[in-house]
């Protein structure tokens, strides 16, 4: 092993969780790597627990043994950072406001996996180990590794680390990214990248900085440099399709005229919005803001994927 | 306690989430406050006139003063409204152009010194009473007027804005019934309550709805059902149910969602989130989950409605507007007292001053031996699963 793998194999980044046989985020048979950390705040979020940039603490009372445990209303827990309300069921309620910001050492006292921690710190060598327990399926269906996140661009030299050394091991990468960073982040990633798949949310500026906290001024400058710079990565576009924010022939051919000069960009998926990540808010104490809005009909995703076939020149329809 | 005579300059702000009427607790407090010669400034919109005072023409700090400004309790909030009022956790976009939350804390109460600020109201709900709670152990003297509109606030027995929201309701319930009546049909109305049923029990009684079902005690929808189905024989030919938003709901068959392969691929700890027992917690998703659950089981029509957000617009009740004047002139007198980082509490017939610590991590909610129950019980209104 040379100096230069060793390092790369130390490298350290937040993991939030690995899963293996995936088949959506690139070709074949995938492990999926979330990391942790986003630079946008979707309101439509699925995967709250990847947003915070640290290992954050989550509470599941199905697990929680109540009153007959009670550790955590004794230090080193916060002070009112749990209670029991009086009458009520026997589980223990969280003060979020006084409970966020335990530490993990602290959360591992919770006996039964009631309170845990939803992300951890690997080195690329462990996250490695990981990864190739599933080699066998890489090489039979074409498979291979995909990190996503939260954004793979926030931690940047984990990601490079990660993805140089799955190329070092001849295992396939692919990235999820929505690219809202700096593009000297970029540059350390994309070269390590054998598919990209990049969503592209909202393309008026003004719409996207209401759903998502920025304008997409920069993220799309972002693609097309990344389109041009990166001539052999295959870049697929995405869209997590929702009625009432991007639902609309106006975004779905905004964004196959925005791709259409870059032939690198092999592919436009829609994801039909589904309300993932409901149980997942309650668990971090967050508000979901997203309340009220619905899954797109059959019809309406149907009618899109039609154009979408059609502007790839595509004779066999596909339904979503 | 010493009694706090020398001039002071206290500040009052609202939390989120709007409540008619807020204008007579700034009232109050402004004429308890001329009174000791004490100067009242409002901070607008939270915490966000003094965390972002560039977003306001004429700083984030408004003069309060009855004889200028138009305090009529009839009116909306001469302080705004801000979404968040969290300075622990205030979303920016940073040098980066990314999103990220940051502690702000400091520099709030950094703002609030350099403002010549000696004390801050805050008409605040449970949540923002824990954010005051960490201020005030971060040095800053505080006193907090309870609002909320399900009257679940611990350590008082009403918090301001119950009582117009419970007015407003009946009102409400007393249409749904007459809508009802003249379709032959079951209305089952979501009125507000996630975690205390005290508007939909006190609104249920007073308009003798035929059940309530509320968070405190689990609802058998078919017990419900059978109970509907006696009270619907003979002459009546309708049916009133009042459920709060948080109503828990048993013997309801819940769909068992699979963990589909895009979820998983998609959401790094993809669960299908269900279980046999469960809370409604969303806007109008527990009228719906009751009316459907209970046409399956009875056949008869039902028709949901959802009160949900009118209930925050409107005029104070009468109540309000005294327990809103009272409420501000309270937190002057817990200041003049000397007391830090409490809440005034209206435990009749006095004006309390109870710790902030003590204040939170309760929820007021309907103890079992309470005086509505035997009242609901005997009107012969269900409201819940007794063996439960």
């Amino acid at each position: 092993m040379t100096d230069q793998t060793k390092n790369i194999l130390e490298i350290t980044g937040t993991v939030l969780n690995i899963q293996r046989y995936c088949s959506h985020d690139g070709p074949g048979i995938r492990t999926n790597v979330f990391i942790k950390g986003c630079s946008l705040r979707c309101k439509w979020c699925g995967n709250p627990e990847s947003i915070g940039m640290k290992p954050e603490v989550s509470y599941d009372p199905k697990k929680c043994k109540g009153k007959e445990c009670s550790i955590c209303l004794k230090k080193p827990f916060p002070e009112g950072g749990f209670y029991f309300v009086e009458g009520d069921d026997s589980k223990i309620k969280v003060n979020w406001q006084l409970a966020k910001g335990i530490t993990e050492k602290i959360t591992s006292l919770c006996p039964t996996g009631a309170l845990e921690m939803f992300g951890k710190t690997m080195t690329v060598a462990e996250v490695m180990a990981e990864v190739e327990k599933d080699a066998s399926f890489y090489r039979s269906t074409g498979g291979g590794l995909t990190i996503s996140g939260g954004e793979v661009m926030l931690q940047p030299d984990f990601a490079a680390a990660l993805l140089q050394e799955a190329h070092n091991r001849g295992i396939n990468t692919a990235i999820e990214t929505a690219c809202n960073a700096p593009w000297s982040f970029l540059e350390k990633v994309l070269p390590h990248v054998d598919t990209m798949l990049h969503d592209l949310k909202l393309m008026n500026s003004e719409r996207h900085k209401k759903w998502t906290g920025v304008g997409n001024e920069r993220i799309l400058a972002n693609f097309k440099k990344a389109y041009e710079t990166f001539p052999n990565v295959e870049f697929i576009a995405r869209t997590p399709l929702i009625p009432g924010v991007n639902a609309d022939d106006e975004h779905v051919m905004g964004v196959l005229e925005f791709i259409k000069p870059y032939k690198n960009v092999i592919d436009y998926e829609l994801l039909p919005y589904h309300r993932f990540g409901l149980g997942k808010y309650e668990s971090l104490g967050v508000i979901y803001e997203l309340d009220d809005y619905k899954t797109p009909s059959d019809e309406v995703v149907n009618r899109f994927q039609a154009m979408i076939d059609e502007a790839f020149g595509r004779t066999e329809q596909r339904s979503v | 306690m010493s009694k706090e005579t020398s001039q002071k300059r206290v500040a009052i702000m609202v939390g989120a989430g709007y409540i008619p009427g807020i204008n007579a607790v700034v009232a109050g407090a402004s004429l308890a406050a001329g009174q000791l010669g004490w100067e009242l400034v409002g901070i607008l919109d939270g915490f966000e006139g003094l965390l972002h005072p560039e977003k306001y023409p004429n700083g984030g700090i408004i003069s309060i003063d009855p004889r200028v400004l138009n305090l009529d309790p009839n009116t909306s909030s001469v302080l705004g409204q801000s979404a968040r009022v969290d300075p622990f956790n205030v979303r920016i976009v940073n040098e980066l152009e990314m999103v990220e939350e940051v502690d702000m804390s400091d520099e709030l109460l950094k703002r609030i010194k350099a403002a010549n600020i000696d004390a801050v109201i805050s008409i605040v709900g449970g949540l923002g009473m824990s954010i005051l709670y960490q201020l005030h152990k971060k040095g800053l003297n505080t006193v907090c007027v309870p609002r909320s509109i399900e009257n679940d606030i611990a350590s008082t027995s009403v918090s301001f804005g119950f009582n117009t929201a419970l007015t407003f309701t009946i009102d409400m319930l007393d249409r749904a019934r007459l809508a009802a009546k003249a379709a032959h049909k079951i209305a089952v109305v979501e009125v507000q309550g996630e975690v205390a049923g005290w508007i939909a029990l006190q609104a249920g009684i007073a308009v003798a709805a035929d059940a309530v079902l509320i968070p405190e005690i689990p609802a058998d929808l078919q017990q419900l059902a059978t109970h509907l189905k006696n009270n619907m024989t003979g002459k009546k030919s309708w049916g009133l149910v009042v459920v709060a938003q948080g109503a828990k709901i048993i013997n309801q068959q819940k769909k068992e969602e699979k963990v589909s392969s895009l979820k998983a691929s998609l959401s790094p700890l993809a669960t299908s989130d269900s279980n046999s027992e469960y809370v409604i917690h969303k806007s109008g998703q527990a009228a719906q989950a009751v009316a459907e659950g209970l046409q399956l089981r009875i056949a008869e029509e039902t028709f949901p409605m959802v009160i949900g957000p009118w209930v925050r617009g409107g005029v104070p009740s009468a109540v309000d507007r005294q327990l809103g004047v009272a409420y501000g002139a309270g937190a002057i007198q817990a200041l003049e007292a000397g007391s830090k980082g409490v809440m005034v509490a209206f435990v009749p017939p006095d004006v309390k001053f109870v710790p902030l610590a003590e204040a939170i991590n309760k929820v007021r909610t309907i103890p079992a031996e309470s005086m509505f129950f035997q009242v609901a019980d005997s009107l012969g209104i269900y409201f819940g699963n007794k063996e439960a």
